[in-house]
């Protein structure tokens, strides 16, 4: 199952003049390569998720 | 079969966790190796071996027919250090020639094997046993005679042990003890290696293994087994998922420094430093000193140690180094006197003399120092801030005592966390640096002897836990992402309205994150819109200085006579914001009326793909469930 964080927080009242703004970039910023220690069950779980091409979801099941 | 099971991939009866097959965890260290085993509940445990020790000395001793093993064997440095062997395990892998020949001087020399070309080889004197006299002698003997041969004495020989040898037959050893502990045969185990071995070494150790009979499930890189402890069980739930953790692993010959991200359990490392001109060995040198100083004052018997030159005051030194294991265990469990005892220390003096801790914090200054200097050296090196680390993990038995951690935490936010203020250190805690190595393979252990492997993909998950795995590679997000809320009145320069983190930098793709929490839709009935942005961000450290304010000096106290006041640091995160990715904007179906004010629960959930794709959905949550989903986009 997904991990839902719950945030002790109360978000404000939506600006009263507030429109959908333009994007300024087009994509998030570059990523970088690293390598993840082998280890602990999350690391399982990520693998198996790549190696057996599931998403977050399928592999929720 | 019809359908496949897509986890534990058989057909078989879920297992149940007291059948788990027989697996440990073993903690290698240069100077000290310990046992973890899995409980009933599933956690792990570190065991005692036979003479009740958990941190068993990596040493082998022979004396006579006997064989010494831990620290039992350890004992022997003083008056059998040519037949005692210590400090194998980083010697595994290497080629004689590649050996520092100051390395070697302590226990049994280290030659050039006779046979092997350019192999290490300990040469140490055993006795051997006769070989036991046969029923009959007919067969092999010229004069055949049928009365028994006596008994005859051991012969003393000479023996050539490669470090792979010695490993072999210690790391058995360690099976055996963990054998007769849990009544079984071990099937598997995890064993560690330091991040700093090489290939090369790895396979040494993996041959020794094999030598032994011993099954490893994995050579698991130290900073691996910490992850796996750190990220485990209800201690670890409590900690953010993800966070910034600092390993600091003071050992005996070195201090090992690691940053590492972990991201909801998947761990990798943002950068490693070693030092070995700090340690446990550097401590010892130090406080034998001390005692070595104050038998002098007592006795006025000269001893001079570490280094000592005379063959008396050598073998006072050995005594000593042993001595001080006890003291330096007293004071990392309590704050009073402990005590160092050693008979006949020299010319047939006893020695006894104590340190509380604040006299060793005071002697250990220096060590403390330099390890913080490091320290700052590595989160430097990632490029953060101390005020970044969320978490610091003490690794190894030098890391048990409290004085580092009081010199470290200075630097640190106040929140970090710590196993001294957690109070997890003690009495075995989940935070005793002493053990927290052997339990993270014990529990790595238990995920990989589990595994399936009848499909080809199972095969290759299995794979993806050995050395030098491709799987192990990742692309990880660059900046912080997270929401901005706009709201009428916000600061001029400012963020604009309330920042809600959601993804940290440093996280390994695929990821999701999914994060709950009220929205104040404001007064007035109507249908209310909520709406927010989708922001990458700078985070940083400000630095301000102060001035502190003027002491209040009791009666009588001396002004201090500095006349530059030191200004006070004060640090504070800080986010900016840098480019805006989206936004998304939904109705809101579900508020309640709360003091007047209108509200409602949201649930964001941010999914971004292993090529970068960004997909960001939006849903109220209440009584009757989930709202309607919205969602927007950003490409890779
Ligand atoms: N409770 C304790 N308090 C202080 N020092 C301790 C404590 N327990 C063990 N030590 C010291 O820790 C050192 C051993 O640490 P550890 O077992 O982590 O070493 P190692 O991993 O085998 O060695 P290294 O990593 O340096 O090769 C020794 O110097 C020992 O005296
Ligand atoms: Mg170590």
């Amino acid at each position: 199952m997904a991990n839902v964080v719950e945030l002790p927080i109360v978000t404000p009242p939506l600006r009263s003049n507030w429109s959908p703004p333009q994007p300024s970039a087009k994509s998030i910023a570059p990523l970088q390569e690293r390598r993840l220690l082998p280890a602990g069950p999350a690391y399982l779980a990520h693998v198996r998720r790549t190696i057996h091409n599931l998403t977050f979801e399928e592999h929720d099941k | 079969m019809t359908s496949t099971p897509r986890q534990n991939g058989t057909a078989d009866a879920p297992i149940e966790v007291s059948s788990f097959p027989t697996v440990v965890g073993i903690n290698f260290g240069n100077s000290y190796a310990s046992i973890a085993v899995l409980t009933k509940e599933g956690s792990a445990d570190c065991i005692a071996n036979e003479d009740g020790e958990r941190q068993i000395a990596c040493a082998i001793s022979f004396h006579g027919e006997e064989t010494y093993i831990g620290n039992q064997a350890k004992h022997q440095l003083v008056k059998n250090s040519q037949n005692t062997i210590t400090g194998f395990r980083n010697l595994l892998g290497k080629k004689f020639s590649e050996i520092p020949s100051d390395k070697l001087s302590v226990s049994a020399p280290v030659i050039q094997h006779p046979e092997i070309p350019d192999e290490p080889a300990y040469k140490v004197q055993v006795l051997q046993a006769a070989p036991s006299p046969l029923p009959t002698s007919a067969t092999t003997t010229p004069a055949p005679s049928h009365a028994p041969t006596p008994r005859s004495e051991p012969i003393p020989a000479t023996r050539f042990l490669t470090p792979s040898e010695v490993t072999s037959i210690f790391l058995k050893s360690l099976i055996q003890s963990a054998e007769d502990y849990l009544g079984k045969k071990v099937q598997g185990a995890v064993i560690t290696v330091p991040d700093w071995f090489s290939d090369v070494q790895k396979s040494a150790l993996q041959k020794a293994a094999a030598d032994a009979d011993i099954v490893i499930l994995q050579l698991l890189e130290e900073a691996g087994a910490v992850a796996v402890t750190t990220t485990t069980g209800a201690q670890a739930d409590a900690l953010p998922h993800d966070r910034t953790q600092l390993i600091v692993d003071l050992g005996s010959s070195g201090l090992e420094l690691a940053l590492l991200s972990i991201r909801e359990g998947l761990a990798y490392s943002l950068a490693t430093i070693s030092d070995h001109t700090v340690g446990g060995d550097f401590i010892d040198d130090r406080l034998i000193k001390f005692f070595a100083k104050d038998f002098t004052k007592k006795t006025k018997m000269p001893l001079t140690v570490a280094p000592a030159t005379d063959a008396q005051d050598k073998r006072a030194e050995a005594k000593l180094r042993l001595a001080v294991e006890h003291t330096k265990r007293t004071l990392s469990a309590s704050p009073g006197a402990a005590t160092c005892s050693v008979e006949s220390l020299k010319d047939g003096l006893d020695y006894t003399g104590t340190i509380n801790r604040l006299r060793f914090d005071m002697e250990m200054r220096p060590i403390y120092s330099q390890v913080y200097t490091k320290v700052k050296e590595i989160v430097a090196s990632a490029g953060i801030d101390l005020y970044d680390v969320d978490e610091i993990v003490y690794v190894g038995g030098s890391a048990s005592l409290p004085g580092l951690d009081a010199t470290l935490a200075e630097g640190f936010a106040e929140s970090v966390v710590t196993p001294f203020t957690s109070g997890t250190v003690v009495g075995g805690g989940v935070g005793d640096p002493t053990t927290i190595l052997a339990r993270g393979c014990a529990l790595q252990a238990k995920i990989l002897v589990t595994l399936p492997d009848s499909t080809e993909e199972e095969r290759e998950v299995k794979k993806a836990f050995t050395n030098g795995t491709e799987w192990a590679k990742a692309k990880a997000t660059s900046k912080s992402i997270g929401l901005i809320f706009p709201e009428d009145g916000a600061e001029e320069g400012g963020l604009g309205g309330q920042w809600v983190p959601v993804l940290s930098r440093e996280t390994a793709l695929p990821a999701r994150r999914t994060v709950q929490f009220d929205v104040d839709l404001g007064e007035g009935a109507g249908d209310k819109k909520v709406a927010f942005e989708v922001w990458e961000v700078k985070e940083g450290v400000k630095i301000e200085k102060s001035k502190p304010p003027p002491l209040e000096l009791d009666d009588g106290e001396e002004e201090d006579e500095d006349e530059e006041e030191e200004e006070i640091e004060t640090k504070e995160k800080t986010v900016d914001k840098d480019n805006l990715l989206t936004s998304l904007a939904l109705v809101a179906k579900g508020c309640k009326s709360v003091n007047g004010r209108r509200k409602t629960r949201l649930e964001v959930q941010l999914l971004l793909s292993e090529t970068g794709a960004l997909e960001i959905s939006a849903w109220e949550v209440g009584q009757s469930g989930k709202g309607e989903k919205v969602t927007a986009s950003v490409s890779a």
